[in-house]
């Protein structure tokens, strides 16, 4: 059942794309996607290009995906290191649901980039900045973007 | 393959559904989607249906499986739809619509086997997430879903067309020409497709007659259309490639091949191709006289027609008319019958009569043989009747001696039943005559009588020879009475 619900889904997806994001099948195995994520535009990420892994555990969907970004970002919410593990609400075991879709994934990350959760923060130190200094984490995360996801 | 009749061993758990398609729930009786309508008309289901009692989803201890064929099962979920299904219908599971759709307490809709899946990882609404009870209580969903989804429009996998989802079980079952099915040989294992049964087993190896490989009749066609290495050839007329198994077909649209003009038979003796012919038949010498020989053709093959048919008809009336004036001298010589009182002269005064005025030997012969078979027939009547009647009599006749038989087996079964009980009753009177003898003349007291009486029951017979004879008088006598009935 997972297969087939899957590539249902890549298959919607790549019919209709949302804006600024891409996905592929990373060697033809619907389990592991390979998305391409644009910075959207109004948040510091604009005109970053992000590479993020999707992986879809065999149990899906009444397992969570597993989603990490393979481009370094600075993000409160996304480990500063070269695993980007993130922290998303709608892939926490304890609030997926079967019946979410990757689609709504991709999209809360996008919103994620738009508008960072600090007080769910991976990485304190980013979530401090963005909370009590806005305009250096914007500049500090415009860097970021011109250092690794140009 | 399993036989159908095999139940199917289950493991137990907290919620055991039993995933196969069209298992029924054990205790909501869910009709799998394929369930013609006439199938859900029974008071039961009704009943259980109307009242919508939420129910748990008992584990499927019998499995009702005759009816399924696992070769054939249908994968719902990998059924193409025509129309894009409407949002509501989708399972939030699995994304398609609804296969067997059961209610959750929550009042939210999944198929009864994503649930279930669902409920394995994790005890709550994979909708809400509200916790669900163990185990987890699902009625089936209203017959409006029901009757939605069975209504949706699939396409067959085999033939392409679209049909009610309800129906597609049905229509692979009956009516599909593209679905496989067993070979109509009883011998053969394999399967077929449903158009090619007619042909009997077709599952036999031949050489193909282009390249000489061996492939199964079956294949043959799709072989010598499709993967042939000697498939093609050059068409002599017309240069293009084509298929040599459709060469005839060819021959017949081919442009370059030289054909005669369409009036060959009204005497054009114009030859060309036939990519040419429409230029010829503007300037055929026949193409006024063409048509019209054509309609006059028509109209002949019509006429003869009709002649034949008339000339038939009348040949018919004549010899009825024949054979109506032959009855009618029958009917005067009937009159005569009675003077000469013999059957056996009629023939002769037949011919006598007919002879002169029949104009042909047959029509008369064919009247006499009519006339023959006809007293034949009446003879053969007459005699059945006849034998019914004996039958009949010798019936009646017997009935009553029989009954007469019986009445003198019963009188005599009676009278001898009579004689035994009189020859009893003899004998024990005879016995009391001796006890009283013996008590007068030996002068024994009463003591002992009754073992007295039983001694002389046994000896008596044997030894007082006075005794004997009278008691043995009697039933001589009997014997004979018997022997005499």
């Amino acid at each position: 059942m997972a297969a087939k619900r899957i590539t249902r889904e890549y298959a919607e997806i790549s019919e209709s794309p949302p804006s600024g994001i891409n996905v592929s099948l990373d060697n033809d195995n619907v389990h592991k996607w390979n998305v391409v994520m644009a910075g959207p535009e109004g948040s510091p990420y604009a005109g970053g290009t992000f590479h993020l892994s999707l992986t879809l555990p065999p149990e899906y969907p009444f397992k969570a995906p597993v989603l990490s970004f393979k481009t370094r970002i600075y993000h409160p919410n996304v480990t500063n290191d070269e695993k980007g593990s993130m922290c998303i609400g709608i892939l926490k075991s304890e609030s997926w649901k079967p019946s979410s879709k990757i689609l709504a994934v991709l999209l809360a990350v996008q919103d994620l980039l738009r508008e960072p959760v600090p007080d769910d923060a991976l990485e304190a130190q980013i979530a401090d900045k963005f909370k009590n200094d806005r305009p250096g984490f914007e500049r500090d995360a415009k860097d970021a973007v011109k250092r690794w996801a140009k | 393959m399993p036989p159908p009749n095999t139940p199917v061993a289950h493991t137990p758990r907290s919620l055991s559904v039993d995933f196969t398609e069209s298992l029924p729930f054990h205790n909501i009786t869910v009709p799998p989607p394929n369930t013609p309508s006439s199938a859900l008309d029974s008071p039961h289901h009704n009943r259980q249906y109307r009242s919508r009692a939420p129910q748990v989803v008992e584990e499927a201890v019998e499995t009702d499986s005759s009816e399924i064929d696992e070769s054939q099962h249908i994968d719902y979920r990998a059924l193409t739809y025509a129309d894009t299904v409407n949002e509501n219908l989708i399972c939030p599971i699995c994304k398609v619509a609804f296969v067997d759709p059961v209610d959750t307490e929550c009042e939210h809709t999944f198929c009864k086997e994503c649930i279930a899946h669902a409920l394995e990882h994790n005890d709550v609404c994979p909708f809400d997430r509200n916790p669900l009870p163990q185990p987890a209580t699902l009625t089936r969903s209203h017959k409006i879903v029901i009757n939605q989804l069975d209504s949706l429009l699939v396409e067959c996998s085999s033939c392409r067309a679209h049909v009610p989802r309800s129906m597609l079980r049905n229509h692979l079952d009956r009516y599909c020409k593209e679905a496989l099915v067993d070979c109509p040989d009883k011998g053969c294992l394999q399967q077929v497709r449903r158009k090619l049964v007619d042909q009997g087993c077709l599952h036999n190896n031949i050489a193909c007659p282009d390249c000489e490989g061996i492939h199964q009749e079956v294949a043959m066609s799709k072989h010598r259309e499709e993967s042939c290495e000697e498939r093609q050839r050059q068409c002599d007329h017309c240069g293009t490639n084509i298929l040599r198994c459709k060469q005839t077909q060819h021959e017949e649209e081919c442009v370059e091949l030289i054909v005669p003009c369409i009036w060959v038979q009204y005497g054009c003796e114009h030859q060309c191709k036939r990519g040419e012919l429409n230029l010829h038949k503007l300037e055929c010498n026949f193409r006024l006289m063409g048509p019209m020989a054509d309609i006059l053709r028509k109209e002949i093959q019509t006429l003869q027609s009709d002649v034949r048919y008339l000339t038939d008809k009348e040949q018919l009336q004549e010899r009825r008319i024949k054979f109506l004036e032959g009855g009618q001298r029958e009917s005067h010589r009937h009159s005569n019958y009675e003077e000469w009182s013999s059957q056996a002269l009629t023939p002769l005064a037949d011919s006598a009569q007919v002879e002169p005025l029949s104009e042909s030997t047959n029509e008369y012969l064919l009247n006499l043989l009519g006339d023959q078979e006809r007293r034949i027939s009446q003879l053969s009547s007459a005699l059945t009747e006849l034998e019914g009647k004996q039958t009949m009599m010798l019936f009646n006749e017997t009935v009553p001696i029989k009954n007469q038989i019986a009445e003198l087996q019963s009188n005599q079964q009676m009278t001898s039943m009579h004689i035994r009980w009189f020859m009893n009753w003899r004998k024990e009177d005879q016995l009391r005559l001796q006890q009283q003898q013996r008590r007068f003349g030996g002068g024994g007291g009463c003591a002992g009588g009754s073992g007295g009486a039983s001694e002389s029951e046994v000896d008596g017979g044997g030894s007082s020879s006075e005794l004997a004879t009278p008691r043995r008088s009697p039933d001589s006598l009997t014997r004979g009475l018997v022997t005499k009935l």
